[in-house]
């Protein structure tokens, strides 16, 4: 298994975090570390490897 | 006509999110030390709970600076979610510090809008939390959807007292809550009354008894 960096977000996290609007499982977006909603549209930023499951703080997609 | 909504007839709660975030980010440098002593007989009451329940998933939520993961049984996976950012930022410090393996996550979160599936914990920890959420009605809901049948709920409060002189401190406690943070000015009916939760449990806390354990089963 590949180490990880101080700042990366744990796997074990990414199997059971859900998006707090529409509660669906999220895609991990290493480059950007961000965890992807796809139902509500929403980037959630992951910083300093704590992920932000604010929409308020969520980047819109395109 | 419509019976009135038990939360809706209350007056409006003092406290919003921003400015919850704004007191916890002043409070973050100087929290332990100033509730680090008076909250730990909460802590020790809290993880001798959940220490007897089986191998499980615990969500603390309003985990803070993380002051009570080391007493929670290596058995457990240990999750900690809180809305302000700063006082995380001092819970990763300490989980990578006194080497925490158990605490599987710390996440910045609205506990009124929860980003975990239903029926994803064993049990669900809450101290000192639900006296500063906007919506206590809301949390609790999140709480009970995150919980399984036979799960248990174990809430700490800072809960208004029915007379006396605390009530009278915290009447007036309530004018501050935004500036300094909590709303003192709660009662507990208002977490109980759920038909999906059996209190199993309820016993006052020091310091001076001014805290209430409640443990709830999700039913």
């Amino acid at each position: 298994m590949a180490e990880r960096g101080p700042h990366e977000v744990d796997p074990r996290l990414l199997e059971i975090l859900v998006c707090p609007l529409t509660k669906e499982t999220l895609e991990y977006d290493r480059d950007r570390q961000e965890l992807v909603s796809r139902g509500a549209r929403l980037a959630y930023p992951i910083r300093d490897g704590i992920p932000i499951m604010l929409p308020d703080e969520a980047r819109p997609l395109e | 006509m419509a019976p009135p909504e038990p939360a809706a007839a209350r007056p409006p709660s003092p406290i919003d999110e921003a400015a919850v975030v704004a007191a916890y980010s002043r409070w973050a440098p100087v929290y332990d030390a100033v509730f680090g002593l008076p909250f730990l007989t909460g802590r020790r009451a809290i993880a001798k709970i959940v220490n007897a329940l089986p191998p499980g998933r615990i969500l603390e939520a309003g985990v803070g600076t993380g002051m009570a993961l080391k007493r929670y049984d290596r058995k457990h996976r240990v999750f900690g979610i809180d809305l302000s950012p700063d006082m995380l930022a001092r819970a990763r410090t300490r989980v990578a510090r006194g080497h925490l393996g158990h605490v599987e996550g710390l996440e910045v979160m609205d506990a009124g809008n929860l980003a975990f599936p239903d029926r994803s914990f064993d049990a669900v920890v809450a101290m000192y939390v639900m006296t500063v959420v906007p919506d206590p009605d809301k949390v609790m809901a999140e709480f009970v959807r995150v919980t399984p049948p036979g799960g248990r709920l174990v809430v700490i409060g800072h809960f208004a007292s029915s007379g006396g002189f605390y009530h009278w401190v915290e009447r007036r406690l309530a004018r501050f809550a935004a500036r300094i943070g909590w709303n003192p000015d709660m009662d507990v009916e208002r977490l109980m009354g759920r038909p999906d939760l059996r209190l199993v449990a309820r016993r006052k806390l020091g310091p001076l008894w001014l805290f209430t354990l409640l443990t709830f089963e999700r039913v």
